[in-house]
């Protein structure tokens, strides 16, 4: 186990290592430049301030420059906020998107894994369509408009949350659900598919022919194997919930990070955007170790291998 | 360990309602608050607090790197230079003791610093702190753009030191003693004082700038303030909610009401109306026009006209737009008024004008810049198709296909498609391609003069007619479209060298640019002039907002019954 | 007395002579797979009742453009006219009486301030273009870009899970390296860069989704393949020398039906909104084109002005989610083997 996950971590690395390089190199076939008082500037004012950012040597040598930068976890100096270093930048705005996405990921799991197995064990009842139409609608509106219609109803109109800004416990409540009703359809129409697979199995026909209840056979033998394909999603789930920010960050104006990806990929800033994907794609990858490892302890028929034995 | 882990995850969600409980809570609460403050107190103990929201964080604190508005408006209420623009838009003495002393030629003023203008930190304001902040920005290792953008050309000696590396020292800017600054032009700038007020223009601490070295602006505790407001809460430039608090060391401190101003940034427009509507904010960023017809009637919306045009820069490079009467037709083709009132439907009006309404008047006579000209290119549909039809025969054919460079966001988005449309049903055998970019590549397609048409706009930094005129040069920094008239560099030249001390002179003959630029060459469309309108809590008095530079002032502002 | 036993006759013991040519008989007539899977599908009433507005949709999207009598010209003094339909105008509690309420509540009636005669049945937008014949192009166009990338998903992700999962070992880690640092750049980037690479537009959309989409595909059929190829059928076959190829799409691939179907229902709304999140944050198809995802953005911008315009295309877009939905789970229950009753 040990040598495995040292195997694995020695892969992260590569992986991360190889998308720092590609997301370097293609950003550099973006069009546009990346000064935000650019329309105002000559010629000549703007290769003084290229030079002054380096932008105006070989590509490869913005390369390895970058990457002994990296190495030494110093990710640039922003552009459009002046010379502000890009670390400092992320370390400022993943506090209320870390917040968010974490809640939302918990909240919206748990409920929808608990919405599937209603709607399982009670397959084609009311509660089962209504599992599925609240599973559904979550799907079927866009995220803005539902984020938009939940500020417009229940703040504005209701005013039982604030409306929008970032200044406590109570003003993260409506991001949270918005951010959430995504994870839950998810995990609701998974869960729901796989439990009803799992109660038709052999196994679940004889615990209940012992006598076993049907709260014991659910939960007890059915859920742990049901639990596996959800477990699969999680990981996309976790990116999901990143392209989410961007709109309901925007839509309930909280200062995160996913906001600040959309402004800076609007304006060029290439060591924001840079810092950003490196940040979403460690995290990500990150994720997809964990959901090996779980997916190892939950079903035990999957053995983790570290590749010859 | 499996119970216990569903047993977490239960008190969770659990937890979750809870606390969304407790939330609901106290957000009533604050509103029975509000309420209460609303009704209960009377005028003279209203407290002095304002809530605004604002489009982005401040990106720069630093004057000499700042190049966006709301770093702009930011400093322009923190710190002060030698002049302010009023309510009126007039350029008034703030830090500067009266008028400056102008030589003959007017080219060298001499201004005197008010005595008891003096830091935040206690250090009195001085004529070194200008001298030292104009060298910084045109120190090309400290990265400003604005810094060259508006010196060269203008204080003698920039251009030197900017691009040649000449001794700092060489610039045309020198302090005469600790509260005496005199500054030597290139040629005389008849605008020079509306430069003042410009926060490029605007002075820093010698010794707290090197004592912070890196850090210096980097937040609230970084800077030090000579304004009506210090920052009392910023946490550098990606902090969403920021606080100004009232400087008790300023020289004018007793006319500032405001004791607190806090900002929010907001992306979404609608997201702004409702934190207003749920009295969470007194003051919205501007409204997109979708929202303004909303409010058409509401006493609480303030609407001004601002002096940005947009206008259709047609590339001179193609074949067909060489042609004078294609070019005209193109013009004279666009219903404006349709666009302006069912598109964009925010009270923008129509321009026929490359220079703004309502922007610059002349000095002798106090006329409105627009008034001599009128208007030009307006929209007519005969003129236009006979323009058409013989531009064709001058080109000898009967299709002309031209690819169309517009914006991409919300508003352009309609605009582009409009002009499109109306361009191809009125003129036989137009076809227009549309293409939509964001704004960074269409300005590097702009400098590569890689487009056809291109929907752009222009919005001044300081009150002359020539931040307008100086676009159209023959080779200008921002003509990209290789527009090129003798005629019309020549009348520049003479507004800027033979009339430069003749104001009224030499305002007539950027008119006369003007009427050469549209009249004579057609070489823009001018589409339509931009009107602002935003929300304000009808508890705020004195809401002052400016046309070039920083776009607010909060200082006169205060909060009434 | 006793009952005297009633004789049987003894002609009635005569031994049945077995057939042996009829012991093979099948009595029902033999279904193939897919006519198997019909025969269930049949049973689900909300499966049934979602092919028929599903088709419905599409007939709309292929014909509805052309049905309204007006086109998509822009008109400028018919911008912005809410929904009207003469026949159904004097029912009250229909929104199709040609009239509009504003933020004080009172009732503005376009129509007849403009004194314009035709009616437009869901309204125009602020160009003056009909939205009915709008919002069919616009279905139109985002079904073509949801089936296209879905489809591209499902063969790509299909087959490289499947690949991946069955071969294992050091084939597995490779291609999971792959994905894990293809699906490491956040999607975001792929689509901008080919959008700003090519002519941006539908196609450009399309392959941005598919590029990224496919990633989700492979991972759970790789899952699938994982558990499902050790388990005895498998084992059973490979040991009877069936090929990997056939062990693959023929053994295991039925087994995954159901999930993949389930996958791929998510994908098509996932690529319809994706599509919508794209014209958000200002990446979306360039005008004069138009999807759903565009309208509903463009809808939402004046939403509490012009509500029909939002309105109108979220319900065809729900539609079309919840349709693809309940049909998915009526296919899954219909063509996973071990469902059999």
């Amino acid at each position: 186990m040990v040598g495995y996950l040292l195997k694995r971590i020695g892969l992260m690395l590569l992986t991360l290592f190889i998308v720092i390089s590609l997301t370097f190199f293609l950003m550099k076939l973006i069009p546009g430049s990346p000064f935000s008082a650019a329309a105002k500037l000559n010629e000549t004012q703007r290769a003084i301030m290229a030079a002054k950012y380096g932008l105006d040597q070989p590509v490869p040598v913005q390369y390895l420059k970058y990457m002994t930068n990296v190495l030494q976890g110093d990710l640039g100096v922003s552009f459009q906020f002046s010379n502000t270093p890009v670390t400092e930048l992320i370390a400022k705005r993943i506090g209320p998107s870390a917040t968010l996405g974490l809640q939302a990921m918990i909240f919206g799991t748990i409920f929808g894994i608990i919405l599937g197995v209603i709607a399982a064990l009670r397959q084609n009842t009311w509660m089962d369509y209504g599992s599925t139409l609240v599973a559904v609608l979550g799907k079927s509106i866009p995220s803005f408009v539902f984020a938009a219609m939940l500020q417009y109803f229940i703040a504005v109109r209701l005013g039982w949350f604030p409306v929008a800004f970032w200044r406590g416990y109570e003003y993260s409540i409506l991001p949270t659900i918005a951010l959430a009703i995504f994870p839950i359809s998810i995990a609701a129409r998974f869960m729901r598919t796989e439990m009803i697979e799992v109660l038709s199995s052999d196994y679940i026909v004889l615990a209940r022919a012992k006598g076993a209840s049907s709260f014991e056979v659910a939960f007890k033998h059915a859920l742990r194997n049901a639990l596996i394909p959800v477990v699969t999603v999680l990981g996309p789930l976790a990116v999901s919930l990143i392209t989410g920010s961007l709109v309901v960050e925007r839509v309930f104006a909280i200062p995160g990070l996913g906001e600040q990806f959309v402004t800076s990929i609007n304006v060029l800033d290439y060591p924001v955007i840079m810092g950003t994907t490196i940040l979403f794609a460690a995290l990500f990858i990150f994720v997809v170790l964990i959901v090996d490892i779980l997916y190892s302890i939950i079903d035990p028929r999957i053995r983790l291998s570290g590749g010859e034995n | 360990m499996k119970k216990y882990s569903l047993l977490l995850a239960i008190m969770l969600v659990v937890s979750v309602f809870m606390s969304a409980c407790y939330g609901g809570d106290s957000a009533e609460e604050q509103n029975e608050n509000n309420e209460g403050n609303e009704s209960g107190e009377t005028a003279s103990d209203v407290p002095q607090e304002l809530r605004v929201m604002e489009t982005s964080a401040i990106p720069a604190m630093d004057t000499i790197l700042a190049s966006d508005t709301i770093s702009f408006t930011t400093m322009n209420n923190v710190f002060e230079g030698l002049y302010r623009l009023s309510a009126d838009q007039e350029p008034v003495p703030a830090l500067a003791e009266g008028e400056p002393e102008v030589n003959e030629e007017g080219t060298v003023y001499t201004f005197k610093i008010k005595e008891d203008a003096v830091w935040s930190n206690g250090d009195p304001v001085t004529a070194n702190d200008f001298v030292y902040a104009w060298q910084r920005a045109l120190n090309p290792d400290s990265g400003s753009s604005y810094g060259p953008y508006l010196m060269e050309g203008k204080i003698k000696g920039a251009s030197e030191v900017y691009n040649d590396g000449a001794a700092p020292e060489t610039l045309g800017a020198v302090a005469v003693d600790d509260k005496t600054l005199e500054v030597t032009l290139e040629k005389p700038v008849s605008y020079f004082v509306s430069l003042m007020a410009f926060p490029t223009f605007f002075p820093q601490n010698q010794a707290f700038v090197e004592e912070q070295g890196e850090n210096y602006a980097s937040n609230a505790a970084t800077l030090v303030y000579n304004g009506p407001f210090v920052l009392d809460n910023w946490d550098g430039s990606t902090d969403g909610e920021w606080t100004y608090a009232k400087n008790t060391d300023y020289w004018d401190a007793e006319n500032v009401a405001l004791e607190k101003v806090t900002f929010n940034e907001v992306k979404d427009p609608q997201t702004a109306v409702n934190a207003y509507e749920a009295g969470e904010a007194d003051i919205t960023s501007k409204l997109s026009s979708a929202l303004v017809p909303q409010y058409e009637d509401d006493p609480n919306m303030v609407s001004w006209l601002e002096p940005t045009v947009f206008w259709i820069k047609m590339n001179q490079t193609n074949e067909a737009l060489q042609n004078i009467n294609i070019r005209r037709a193109l013009a004279l083709s666009i219903n404006k008024q349709a666009l302006t009132d069912n598109i964009l439907n925010n009270g923008s009006i129509p321009a026929n004008y490359a220079v703004p309404k309502e922007f610059v008047t002349n000095p002798d006579t106090g006329e409105d810049f627009r008034e001599a000209n009128g208007d030009m290119l307006e929209y007519d549909l005969e003129a236009a198709k006979e323009a058409w039809a013989k531009g064709l025969e001058e080109l000898g054919t009967d299709t002309v296909e031209l690819r169309y460079l517009g914006g991409d966001t919300e508003s352009a988005k309609l605009t582009d498609e409009f002009i499109a449309d109306q361009l191809q049903q009125n003129l036989e055998g137009l076809t227009i391609k549309l293409e939509s970019v964001p704004f960074s590549v269409r300005l590097d397609r702009d400098e590569a003069l890689d487009y056809d048409l291109q929907f752009a706009g222009w919005g001044p930094d300081y009150l002359d007619p020539i931040s307008f005129s100086d676009l159209w040069i023959t080779d200008g920094g921002n003509n990209h479209m290789a527009f090129s008239s003798e005629k019309y560099d020549q009348l520049l030249k003479d507004a800027e060298s033979t009339y430069a001390n003749e104001p009224g002179k030499r305002f007539e003959t950027l008119q006369e640019a003007e009427r050469v630029l549209l009249e004579e060459e057609a070489a823009i469309i001018p589409v339509y002039q931009r009107q602002a309108n935003i929300l304000v809590n009808e508890k705020v008095k004195d809401f002052t907002y400016h046309f070039v530079g920083p776009e607010y002032s909060y200082f006169p502002v205060s909060i009434g019954e | 007395m006793v009952n005297p036993i009633k004789r049987i006759p003894k002609e009635m013991f005569e031994p049945k002579r077995v057939d042996e040519s009829l012991a093979e008989k099948i009595e029902k007539p033999s279904l193939s797979f897919w006519q198997d899977a019909w025969l269930r599908v049949k049973k689900n009433k909300a499966a049934i009742v979602s092919v028929v507005v599903l088709t419905l949709l599409i007939i709309m999207a292929l014909i509805g453009p052309y049905l309204s009598g007006h086109t998509v010209q822009q008109n400028v003094e018919h911008a912005n006219l809410p929904p009207r339909i003469a026949a159904v105008a004097d029912v009250s509690w229909l929104p199709f009486d040609g009239t509009l309420k504003n933020r004080d509540g009172a009732i503005l009636t376009p129509y007849e301030d403009r004194q314009i005669t035709e009616s437009y049945w869901f309204g125009t937008d602020s160009l003056g273009r009909d939205l009915f014949t709008r919002l069919w192009l616009g279905v139109r166009i985002s079904l073509f870009i949801a089936f296209l990338a879905t489809a591209i998903d499902m063969v790509i992700g299909v087959s490289y899970g499947a690949i991946s999962g069955y071969f294992g070992g050091r084939v597995d880690n490779i291609m999971q390296r792959i994905i894990e640092i293809l699906s490491g750049i956040p999607n975001l980037v792929i689509v901008i860069l080919l959008i700003l690479i090519l002519e941006p537009g539908i196609l450009a959309i399309t392959l941005a989704l598919a590029l990224t989409g496919w990633v989700t595909m492979a991972r759970v059929v790789r899952g699938q393949v994982l558990k499902l190829k050790n388990q005895e059928f498998a084992l059973a076959s490979k040991t009877l020398g069936a090929t990997d190829y056939r062990i693959i799409f023929k053994h295991l691939m039925p087994n995954m039906v159901g999930v993949i179907i389930v996958n791929m229902m998510f994908t098509i709304p996932s690529a319809i909104f994706f599509e919508a999140f794209l014209s958000f944050i200002g990446l979306g198809l360039k005008p004069p084109n138009a999807s759903l995802g565009t309208l509903i953005e463009d809808g939402f911008r004046v939403m509490l002005l012009y509500p029909y315009m939002l309105i109108i295309p979220s319900i065809v877009i729900s539609l079309l989610m919840v349709t693809f939905n309940l049909l998915g789970d009526g296919l899954r229950d219909a063509l996973d083997p071990k469902m059999r009753d």
